[in-house]
Parts: structure tokens; C-alpha cells; sequence
């Protein structure tokens, strides 16, 4: 393919910059084509991988809606994590697989960003069986979360609810979106093979679907390791 | 939450194995739902001769001829008619299947989903696996002539107990499993491993976590006294695995630390006869499983498989891991079973129990070590009971026997027996009496899956509400 097309092909490219184009392209052109080819939400969090130094310093990225996100409400989140600080940091000890942690708030959600080791399910399992009930605290403040507490008798629903909140993690390799949007519609990936054109089109239009994501998997300064292999290198136990 | 045990509800290929000779597993596809569920009508009251009784977990005093068991997938459930509320109560890696999970099992390669053999390839069809179990073949076909009536059998595969219940690699197994509170089991009477609760092996009970209970499926009438088993049928690759050892120990006798592995002239504590090469084969295996091939546990006897009493349970089963264990951290038992030994996830000790029941398949009359007959195949079929695929059966596979996350010097590794290795990529520490390692590398993928499914294993209680659905 050329990148230096007829008057016709600079004419369509500078489309995007054109007032009159973006009225239409956002009322009109968007609608339509979400309405004619509607794309499957993606699933949260960093995908399954044969790769061992895929499996460590995973990153998740829990989006809670508040039910109250009035400064009251931010409020009584923020006292919520301010008073289980010390359970919070001694279950992130004992669950051992967690690099770092830690919550936000941000506009109408409270938010977990941490890095962990290995599997999505087994980490917040663990978690859940050690600080369960601080758990139950956050999901009170979070829309859909009173069905779920208390969360060690919730295990499974639990797990289920945050990878959902999880957020998408848009692939490394941006041409790798046509063949998760196909196993998501039930097809199998990339046959027959897409147009790379027709990638930010396929792009726009999950955007539509997962408005929030996370751009790629994150940058590691030291990919490959688990948190026990860097805490044993510094000597402070795993 | 009921707590109320009746074992007579129970199937009975759950809390104890049958001990017969042979197994032949049924694959079915429900094709016609009435005939089905009438056939589990029957099959669960126990009162007509054209329908195999259900087993159930009782004590016996005339042994039964044979032994007949089912479990169902999800798509089984939804085709005998189970409503859409309830199935939905199911949890997420049993409602994908065992295929869904294949990058997480290790189940990429040569064992990917797609490369299973039939009827596994075809997982939506795959609705119940019967098992029998009988001590004679003609047992076995007529029970199965009588399933072949309501069901479409999609496959069977056929098993048969190794003499001493050896596995095809040469390990006597079936040594270490869970034992419960309120289930007398003879065979685990000196055991002095930790009681595990029943939530590890059915719904509805507490767990070994604290305050954590699965959820049991609704109605509590099909999900309570029920559980879960991942099926698998696992192809041992034994002419490269002994070709292996041959490698492996090629490579020892060179090696300037070998003497730390093997003292000079002490090859017969590793078996009568053996040369220094043989010997090194042996500890090589050994270190590999986490026991030497006669079952004596190699935490309890680094420097000997010839014991005076192989059979001793403080030789099978009563020790314990440590940081100054012998017994490799990488080593097949410690990785699947760390016990009460150090790992990372602190919390998880002893929380990821599996029943195991398995048999082993293949020709009988042709020797699987001999390189002309790799043309034929010798595995195990393989039941790993728990009663959550996710916190037990999933939880081990991913994050332990393969990747080893539980100890910081193997992870990145994955278990050398078991796990989805390739020679490129796969390590293995050896331990030696000074503390100190040597790393083999260059070893293969010695099991590949070759078929399974996500079963869940109801009650009687549950056959009978299954039989009782319409639609």
C-alpha cells in the first residue's frame, strides 16, 4: 500500500480535521456504523498467556462506580480505605503474589490499581479469604455491590464482578484488536484476515463499547520477575 | 448454611476409589432428553434390571459386580432440560468448559483443544461421562449396552490398574490424597497429614479458608452434597521420558558436583544392581517427582530409595517441606501439594486439595519404553475432584504446577513431569547434600492432554430432581 495517493485520497485524510465532517462523523457516521456493526464489550485485565514472563506483574485496573459521589460520599470512601490501612497492607503480605497497590478517586468511581503475580482469580481469592471484610466495606459504596457482601460467601460472583469492572487492556500490538473483537463475536480470530485500514474504524467503535481502557499492558522496568523473586534479591523475604 | 451429612446421598466414586481392575469412561451425547432423564429415573431409584444403579457412598458387604457413575458439563445440564436460572447459578470455568480454559490448564501445542482426540474435539456434544467399574469386560459391555439405550455414545475409553498401582512412567501412585472429617477410610488410617474440611470435596460444607464458602449451585436440591471434577485424559510419553534419564545422567557423570548427588559406591542404596549411570537415572526421576519410583518420598529419604520398610508411612506420607528440604521445590509432588511447606501465598497452604482418581490406558501387551511403538499411546485417565475447578483444580495447574509462583527459584519454570514444557525453554534444579544445585535443562513435554471436560458430579438427591426437569 502507498501513502501518497491522488487528490482523492488527501481529500478523504483530511476529513477528520474538517468542521462540517466531525459534526456529521459524531451525529450521524458513529451512530450508524455502532448501530450496523455493534462490538461485544472486551474483557478486563491482561489476557491469558503461555508465556511465563506474561503470567508476573500483571496489572488490574478496577473501576468502581460510586453509589455517592458527592464530597460526603468520597468522603466516607475515603475513610473506608483510610481505616483497614493496616489490614490492607497485611493482606497484601500474606497474599505474596502483589508488587504494588493502591486506590483513587477519580470523578464519579473509586479505583484499585494494583500489579500481582499470576492468576486474575487466585489473587483476589486469596484476598478475599484474608481481608474479606474489608472488601465488604468498598463494595458497599459501589453501585451493584450489596449483592455481593458478605464477599467470602460471594467468592465466585466476586471475581465474575471485578474482572468485569477490570478495565480493557488495549493489545500491545494494536492490529491484535481485529482478533480479540472476532473471538468475542464468537468468530474465529482473523479469518478471513482484516484490512489494516479498517483498524481505527474497528478502534472507534470499541471505543464505543469499553470507553474506558487501559492503553497496552503497562510498562515494566523489569519484566519477568514475581514480587518474592525481587523481595528475595533485597533480602527482605518472601 | 445445612450442615446435615447423609453419605448415603452421595456418589459413591467421591470420598473413596473402588479398587477394581479395570474402568471404561462413556462419552454421551444427550439426544433424546426423555429417554435420558427416564433412564436417570431409574438409574438413581435402583429398581430395574435394563438400567445400571447409581453407586453410592455407602459401606458395602457384598461387593456390587460393578460400579456406575456420571458426571455432566454444563451443556449436559442445559440439554436434560435444567432452567436457565439455575444453570446460570453454575460458576464461570465450569459454564465455558475445560476447552475455554486451555491456555490456563497448559493446554496449548500439542495438547490445544484442537488437537484433542474425538469425541473431545467437539466439546459442545460432550454431555455426560459415565464411568464403570468392574473387575471383567463382560461387566463392562453390558452396562455399557444398557447406557448405549438412552444415550449416544460419542467415545469410551478404557482403563486398567498397572500392578502395583504403578503409573506408566514407573511410580507407584495413589499415595497422598485429603482425608475428611466424619469419612472413615481404612486405607488413610496412619496417615498423619491434616484433616481436610468436606467444603474441599463437596458443596455446601465450610472450607479450609476461613469463613469462605463455595457457592452450591441452585436449587440446593441439584447443587448441595454435589461437586466438581476436571476429567483428563493425559498421554505419558514414556520412551522420552527414559530416554531423558539417559541424557540427564550422561550429562551427571560429567558433571564436577556429581558426587554431591551420588556419594561414590553408595548406587546400591538406589537400587540392587544399579551402575553409577542407573543410579543417576534414578535420582534424576526421583528428584523430578518428589518421589523415587518404589513411592517412598524423597523428602523422607533423600539418599535412598531402598528402605527397609517402602511401605512405612513415614515413608509415603508423613513428613513435611521446609526451607531446608531436600526434596526439589520444582518436584512434581511439592509443586501440586506443597503441604505445610514455605510458599509465597502464605494463605494458601493446603486451601488447593485435589482428590485424584486415575487409571492408567494403552496396549498392554507392547512395551512402552521401546522407541519402534511410538507410534502407540500410554497415559492415564485422570478425575480431579474438588468442590471449586477455579480455587483448586485451575489454581494449581496455572499458578503452580506450571509457572511455579509459589517459591521465588522456580518460578519461571514449569513442573518437569507434568508441565507444558519444550526444550528450548524448560529447567529444572536438582538438588544436592551441600545445598547447592545443578539446572537440567532441554527436557520435552512428557503428557499431553489429549481430551477432558469440566464435570459436575450431582447427588442422588440431584439425579432425581435432573430426572424430574421437562423440556
Amino acid at each position: 500500500m502507498t501513502n501518497d495517493g491522488g487528490w482523492f485520497d488527501r481529500f478523504v485524510d483530511s476529513l477528520p480535521e474538517r468542521g462540517w465532517f466531525k459534526f456529521l462523523s459524531t451525529y450521524v457516521v458513529v451512530p450508524y456504523w455502532v448501530w450496523r456493526d455493534p462490538k461485544p464489550k472486551l474483557p478486563g485485565g491482561p489476557r491469558a498467556s503461555a508465556q511465563p514472563s506474561e503470567n508476573v506483574q500483571r496489572m488490574m485496573n478496577l473501576i468502581m462506580p460510586l453509589k455517592d459521589s458527592s464530597p460526603i460520599g468520597r468522603a466516607k470512601a475515603a475513610l473506608a480505605i483510610a481505616q483497614n490501612v493496616d489490614e490492607i497492607f497485611a493482606g497484601l503480605d500474606n497474599v505474596g503474589t502483589v508488587h504494588t497497590a493502591r486506590f483513587l478517586l477519580l470523578d464519579d468511581y473509586i479505583c484499585m490499581i494494583s500489579v500481582y503475580d499470576g492468576d486474575f482469580s487466585n489473587y483476589i481469592r486469596d484476598f478475599i479469604a484474608t481481608i474479606g471484610s474489608v472488601f465488604d466495606e468498598v463494595v458497599s459504596l459501589v453501585e451493584g455491590g450489596d449483592d455481593l457482601i458478605p464477599t467470602t460467601h460471594n467468592v465466585e460472583r466476586f471475581i465474575d464482578w471485578v474482572h468485569a469492572h477490570d478495565l480493557f487492556q488495549a493489545p500491545d500490538f494494536p492490529t491484535d484488536l481485529f482478533g480479540l473483537q472476532d473471538t468475542a463475536s464468537g468468530r474465529s480470530p482473523d479469518s478471513p484476515p482484516h484490512e489494516l485500514r479498517s483498524l481505527p474504524r474497528e478502534l472507534i467503535l470499541q471505543l464505543n463499547a469499553n470507553p474506558n481502557i487501559s492503553l497496552g499492558g503497562g510498562y515494566r522496568a523489569y519484566p519477568g520477575f514475581s514480587a518474592a523473586q525481587v523481595r528475595g534479591k533485597f533480602g527482605v523475604g518472601w | 448454611m445445612n450442615t446435615e451429612f447423609d453419605s448415603n446421598d452421595l456418589q459413591g466414586n467421591i470420598l473413596r476409589g473402588y479398587r477394581r481392575d479395570l474402568v471404561r469412561y462413556l462419552i454421551l451425547e444427550v439426544d433424546n432428553p426423555a429417554a435420558a432423564r427416564r433412564f436417570l429415573a431409574a438409574a438413581v431409584a435402583g429398581n430395574n434390571d435394563a438400567v445400571p444403579a447409581i453407586t453410592r457412598e455407602k459401606s458395602w458387604t457384598r461387593k456390587p459386580g460393578f460400579c456406575f457413575n456420571i458426571g455432566l458439563t454444563y451443556e449436559g445440564l442445559r440439554a436434560l432440560g435444567t432452567p436457565s436460572d439455575c444453570l446460570a447459578t453454575f460458576p464461570t470455568e465450569f459454564v465455558q468448559g475445560m476447552t475455554h480454559r486451555a491456555i490456563k490448564l497448559g493446554d496449548f501445542g500439542t495438547s490445544a483443544p484442537a488437537n484433542w482426540a474425538p469425541p473431545f474435539n467437539h466439546p459442545e456434544r460432550v454431555h455426560v461421562v459415565a464411568s464403570v467399574y468392574a473387575n471383567d469386560t463382560p461387566q463392562l459391555d453390558q452396562v455399557q449396552d444398557q447406557v448405549a439405550r438412552a444415550f449416544n455414545v460419542l467415545g469410551v475409553r478404557n482403563g486398567y490398574n498397572l500392578e502395583d498401582d504403578k503409573v506408566y512412567f514407573g511410580y507407584v501412585d495413589n499415595i497422598s490424597q485429603p482425608r475428611f472429617n466424619r469419612i472413615d477410610d481404612p486405607d488413610q488410617a496412619k496417615v498423619d497429614e491434616p484433616i481436610d474440611p468436606l467444603g474441599t470435596i463437596l458443596l455446601g460444607y465450610p472450607t479450609r479458608f476461613e469463613d469462605v464458602l463455595f457457592r452450591v449451585p441452585s436449587p440446593a436440591e441439584l447443587g448441595h452434597n454435589g461437586t466438581f471434577n476436571a476429567f483428563r485424559i493425559l498421554a505419558q510419553d514414556v520412551a522420552g521420558f527414559e530416554r531423558y534419564l539417559d541424557t540427564a545422567a550422561d550429562a551427571l557423570l560429567r558433571h564436577p558436583d556429581v558426587d554431591q548427588l551420588l556419594a561414590p559406591g553408595e548406587e546400591d542404596r538406589i537400587g540392587a544392581g544399579l551402575d553409577r549411570h542407573g543410579a543417576l537415572r534414578e535420582i534424576v526421576a526421583a528428584q523430578m517427582c518428589g518421589r523415587w519410583r518404589n513411592g517412598v518420598s524423597y523428602e523422607a529419604s533423600p539418599d535412598a530409595a531402598v528402605v527397609p520398610d517402602p511401605r512405612a508411612p513415614k515413608f509415603r506420607t508423613n513428613f513435611d517441606y521446609d526451607r531446608t528440604s531436600r526434596c526439589p521445590a520444582g518436584s512434581h509432588m511439592r509443586r501440586v501439594n506443597p503441604r505445610g511447606g514455605p510458599i509465597v501465598q502464605r494463605i494458601a497452604n493446603y486451601t488447593r486439595r485435589l482428590v485424584r482418581r486415575g487409571m492408567s490406558y494403552g496396549p498392554r501387551d507392547v512395551d512402552p519404553r521401546k522407541p519402534e511403538n511410538d507410534d502407540q499411546e500410554w497415559g492415564l485417565l485422570g478425575n480431579f475432584i474438588g468442590a471449586n475447578l477455579g480455587a483448586q483444580f485451575e489454581a494449581v495447574m496455572c499458578d503452580w504446577l506450571n509457572l511455579g509462583l509459589q517459591d521465588p527459584n522456580i518460578t519461571g519454570s514449569n513442573d518437569p513431569l507434568f508441565g507444558a514444557n519444550s526444550p528450548e525453554s524448560s529447567w529444572f534444579d536438582l538438588t544436592l547434600r551441600n545445598g547447592g544445585t545443578i539446572r537440567l535443562r532441554g527436557f520435552p513435554r512428557f503428557v499431553t492432554t489429549r481430551g477432558g471436560a469440566y464435570l459436575f458430579l450431582p447427588s442422588l438427591p440431584a439425579i432425581r430432581y435432573l430426572s424430574e426437569l421437562n423440556g
